[in-house]
């Protein structure tokens, strides 16, 4: 009886025990609510780019325990500036955006601090590059995070028959994918570029070289006067314009190159230089592999001809323009921890390779250490036509940040409205002198400082 | 109309009213004031809209226009000074004034002549050609500036194809300034002359027959009649329509916006989409509020003519 | 004889035999139609050509060699991607549920207004129809600066509902104004049966005013749909998310990806978008055009 009643007690206590746990434990299961963490990414312009983030975002999502929504803003039009103003002015919106060079500078007030996430990475991987540390650090706080998705070179694009044909530069030869010079690869200077380019617009298949406000011409034309030491802005954003020997140099050049340019790249967008390689109207364009990329999905003529060499060197050394894109979590966010953690687990090497590897080799990582991936050897056809696409030791280049070393708030301005190429545009087509076009950028660059 | 029976600055068509029915009136005015207070409340959520919507924001706007990029502190009138002296804002005030003025001509132009020749041809087939001359205001501009994008598009340009069929060298529409000007007031007089056209029909019906066949007994050309005729009885619609068409096309947008978004280097730039590029694209809220506040002044012009003709129109048929 | 001179005399044009004047009707009616015939091939081009490459392949648009004005082997396959394509219809479906909102919003606030304003004397009403009139030419450019601050910090932007919260001041002035002359045009005496049979304001509004104004308050009803339909600048500064945009500012946004612009599905989307004003004016074409010239040239 005791037994049989102990039993019974003992098993209603077990029973109630067991109710009891699993009321408890229910809400670890089923009630907790769980995050939903809003993601907007670049739409990439490689066509299978954003594949690679939804699978990691997807899975991290899975392994955490959290509900990561991802959607992707395209650059076109401007669009994800806008996006990032209105999310800004309405604080509400996405938890983590991609915002592009300037951008993270000029909403510095409303990023979170990351600056232990970066710590622990620069401590696995190395350090990044001394551009995006520039444009991520505000007050020496890292206010966002170098993104691999979206970075982005633009050193030269070519075809190698249209460029053999035409002016007789082999850039297979001189530039192969191998960590070595071809050559006469000594000779690709702004001098030779010039020289090809008279020749090919002869040919009718002009250097297609945008030369408007959009970032594709300002980051060109800011690797161009990079290359000459010639800078408007110094590092306190005064104007360095006047009786600068350097800057009419790069001036005088320009004016005698955009005499070889089609004659509406003043209103060339972003996709302008990509459409002009791709219908086999343009022989070199200075552009990431995007171009290649969509040429080779839709099989277009000559997809197999493409090939990426370093830019020409000028008096001051070889600058290639070098475009960082950032992630960035609002202050106005409710889930900073996880967005933190998403991010760092982005930025780690596999997932960098992934995202490098799926859209062709046009992510950069910004770690130094990471530029080793193997897509860049094995992408093709022809094999080798992105070998040359990141910064190798035997290029002796260094990137270029239109407008850097200024500081943000007036580079950002300077930035936007494509001052370096307005000054080109108002010798070579408004018909001002130079001294005219260097006067009117100094009272515009003066203008920026007033804010 | 005022309730009171003369026709006052209301514009509104007024039927004509003879006078002397002050009984009526009186026991009507009795019962409105009595109703005052309805009357009141019907109107409130108009109201609401204009004080709320329009006029709480137009009067925000002049504050806002006052304040730093970050909108912390107010710093009076150096907005509107920063943008005088730029000249690309310099620029963008003449190209707008340029646009306005030219666009609204040559609608108003275009408008007159399809007028006239639809007044000529028999009443019957009116109706059908009316029909489809006004199609270009139906659509939404914003939609229809996209199919002329793509026929001013670079490579793939129909009109291009067009001239070269015809001996002309292709023009490159929308990629230099001069070029791309033409194209943003060809697609504005495309899109808003069926609407100086519809406008003019109207008032070209009410002028008298009897004043045309009086003129052509008396010996008058066409030429004549219309400039004797038609044109003074026309004068109060002309004037209004044109005056209203220009305060629409200066503050245009959607056209602009779609076609060039600013053009080659800001050459096609409104104030509206320049307002937008400030304010809304750069972050600059402040900025581009005073870049919105510069179309005032024309806009009060404008409007204070349309004001007085409209109410010396619904005196006219009063 | 003397009544057939005299005709012949004061209406020359209906007897037409009165020789110059023949001929110079017969001129002018030439000419009449070859400018009405120019004009109407430069006014539909535009559209037609829409038409044209929205049934084309994309083949065929990339060849620089053919004729672009016509098409050799036409193709459904741009309705059907962008008829299948979910964001696609989501514009459509904020487009039809801010228009929807906002003409009604519209038509309630205009009519009871002009109801008010053109029949009751009440102290402002003189100045308030001044003002409606005045608000009527305040640009939307003017006003989208300060709202797009006040309507973020209602929390509304970014959302359909911020647009129908503004588009009122696009429709609600002109619409009160037609409606005011409209109603100003129903002869008293109708007023003062009413009143004397012992009738109330609503429902004299109601059976009288509603019912006899009903073709100003068709053509108003048609104008607020039109412009909410087709409103562009408010979307474009308020609304980023592709899940919140009406058709307008979503084709023109979110049908360019990276250096591709699939021009077919472009023209498809924007010939559907542009469909239900060009149907509307199509069946009411009389009430469209009336609406348009109630404002100046009424009566």
């Amino acid at each position: 009886m005791t037994k049989a009643t102990l039993s019974r007690r003992s098993a209603l206590k077990a029973g109630v025990g067991g109710i009891a746990a699993s009321v408890l434990a229910a809400p670890a299961v089923h009630g907790q609510p769980r995050v939903t963490l809003r993601c907007g990414f670049w739409d990439h312009w490689v066509p299978a780019g954003n594949g690679a983030l939804r699978e990691l975002c997807a899975a991290w999502g899975q392994r955490e325990r959290v509900d990561v929504q991802v959607d992707f803003i395209t650059s076109v039009g401007r669009q994800n500036e806008l996006t990032i103003a209105a999310q800004a002015q309405s604080r509400s919106g996405h938890d983590i955006l991609s915002f592009p060079t300037w951008q993270p500078a000029a909403y510095a007030d409303q990023l979170v601090p990351v600056n232990d996430v970066m710590d622990r990475l620069i401590a696995k991987y190395g350090k990044v590059t001394a551009a995006a540390e520039y444009l991520a650090k505000r007050d020496g706080r890292w206010i966002a995070i170098p993104a691999v998705s979206g970075t982005q070179m633009k050193p030269s694009l070519g075809r190698i028959d249209l460029l053999k044909q035409h002016a007789g530069i082999d850039p297979r030869e001189m530039w192969p994918a191998e960590d070595r010079v071809g050559p006469g690869a000594e000779n690709w200077t702004w001098d030779t570029f010039l020289v090809a380019a008279e020749k090919c617009h002869a040919a009718g298949v002009p250097f297609g070289l945008p030369m408007s406000s959009f970032s594709d011409a300002v980051d060109w034309v800011g690797a161009l006067f990079a290359s000459f030491g010639a800078s408007m802005l110094d590092a306190e954003g005064k104007p360095t314009v006047r009786g600068n020997q350097k800057l009419r140099a790069a001036v005088d050049y320009m004016v005698r190159l955009a005499k070889f340019l089609p004659n509406d790249v003043w209103a060339w967008d972003d996709a302008s230089n990509n459409r002009a390689i791709q219908g086999g109207r343009s022989a070199l364009i200075f552009n990431p592999p995007s171009a290649y990329a969509v040429a080779r999905r839709d099989n277009m003529a000559g997809f197999d001809q493409y090939w990426t060499f370093p830019m020409p060197a000028g008096p001051e050394g070889r600058f290639t323009p070098y475009l960082p894109y950032f992630w960035g979590i609002w202050n106005f966010s409710r889930n900073i921890p996880q967005a933190k953690a998403l991010l760092e687990f982005l930025s780690e090497r596999e997932s960098a390779e992934k995202q490098t590897s799926t859209s062709a080799g046009y992510d950069i990582p910004p770690f130094e250490s990471m530029n080793d991936f193997a897509v860049w050897k094995t992408e093709g056809p022809p094999v080798g036509v992105v070998y040359n696409y990141p910064l190798r030791p035997h290029h002796n280049a260094r990137t270029s940040v239109a407008f850097a070393p200024a500081p943000p708030e007036i580079a950002v301005q300077a930035y936007t409205q494509g001052l370096n190429t307005g000054l080109i545009a108002r010798i070579a087509q408004g018909g001002m002198t130079v001294d005219q076009a260097l006067a009117w950028a100094e009272r515009e660059l003066r203008n920026f400082a007033r804010g | 109309m005022a309730p009171d029976g003369t026709a006052k600055a209301i514009p509104a068509a007024v039927a004509a009213r003879p006078l002397g029915r002050s009984r009526g009136v009186s026991s009507l005015e009795r019962l409105a004031r009595r109703r005052s207070t309805i009357a009141f409340v019907m109107t409130l959520p108009l109201i609401l809209v204009i004080a709320g919507l329009v006029a709480y924001p137009a009067a925000w706007a002049i504050y806002l226009s006052t304040l730093n990029r970050r909108m912390t502190a107010n710093i009076g009138l150096d907005n509107y000074l920063f943008l005088i002296e730029s000249e690309s804002f310099r620029m963008i005030i003449w190209q707008s004034c340029f646009f306005a003025i030219t666009a609204v001509l040559f609608k108003a132009l275009i408008g007159f002549w399809l007028a006239h020749m639809l007044h000529t041809i028999p009443t019957r087939g009116q109706r059908k050609w009316r029909g489809m001359l006004l199609i270009p205001w139906v659509i939404p501009p914003a939609l229809s500036t996209l199919g002329w994008w793509w026929m001013f598009d670079p490579s793939y340009s129909s009109i291009n194809w067009l001239l070269t069929v015809v001996g002309f060298p292709p023009v490159p529409w929308l990629g230099q300034p001069w070029w791309a000007r033409i194209a943003v007031i060809m697609v504005n007089v495309w899109y808003g002359a069926p609407f100086f056209m519809i406008m003019y029909l109207a008032a070209l019906k009410s002028v008298p027959e009897q004043l045309y066949e009086a003129a052509a007994i008396d010996g008058a050309t066409s030429w004549q009649r219309l400039w004797f005729i038609t044109l003074p009885m026309m004068r109060n619609i002309i004037a209004i329509t044109v005056l209203f068409s220009l305060i629409v096309t200066f503050a245009n947008y959607d056209i602009v916006r779609v076609l060039t978004n600013g053009g080659p280097r800001d050459t096609t730039h409104l104030f509206a989409t320049y307002a937008f590029q400030v304010g809304i694209l750069s972050g600059n809220l402040p900025r581009g509020a005073a870049v919105s506040l510069f179309m005032l002044p024309i806009l009060a012009i404008a409007a204070f003519f349309i004001l007085r003709g409209v109410t010396r129109r619904a005196r006219e048929m009063a | 004889m003397a009544e057939a001179a005299a005709a012949n005399r004061d209406f020359p044009r209906l007897y037409g035999r009165v020789g110059s004047l023949h001929r110079e009707r017969l001129w002018a009616l030439r000419l009449s139609y070859a400018s009405l015939i120019f004009a109407a091939i430069i006014f539909l081009a535009p559209p037609f050509y829409m038409l044209v490459t929205s049934i084309k392949t994309n083949a065929e648009m990339a060849d620089q060699t053919l004729n672009p004005w016509i098409v050799r082997s036409p193709t459904l396959e741009h309705y059907a991607a962008i008829l299948g394509n979910p964001v696609f219809l989501t514009f459509f479906k904020n487009s039809i549920i801010v228009t929807v909102v906002v003409v009604t919003v519209t038509m309630v606030i205009s009519v009871l207004a002009a109801f008010a304003l053109s029949r009751m004397r009440f102290w402002g009403s003189q100045t308030l129809a001044t003002g409606v009139f005045l608000t009527y030419l305040v640009p939307d450019t003017l006003l989208f600066i300060p709202l797009y601050q006040i309507v973020g910090g209602l929390g509304l932007l970014n959302s359909i509902w911020g647009l129908v919260l503004v588009y009122p001041t696009l429709t609600v002035p002109f619409c009160t104004w037609i409606m005011i002359g409209y109603f100003a045009s129903i002869p008293r005496e109708l007023d003062e049966a009413a009143l004397i049979d012992g009738a109330t304001w609503p429902q004299m509004l109601m059976k009288i005013f509603i019912p006899v104004a009903l073709p100003g308050i068709i053509a108003a009803t048609i104008f607020a749909f039109t412009v909410s339909w087709a409103a562009f600048v408010y979307p474009t500064a308020f609304i980023t998310r592709p899940d919140q945009m009406p058709l307008t500012i979503g084709i023109v946004s979110q049908l360019v990806r990276g250096d591709t612009f699939a021009w077919g599905q472009i023209m498809a989307g924007a010939l559907i978008a542009a469909l239900p004003p060009v149907v509307v004016y199509v069946f009411l074409m009389d009430y469209y055009i009336a609406g348009l010239t109630a404002g100046a040239t009424k009566g």
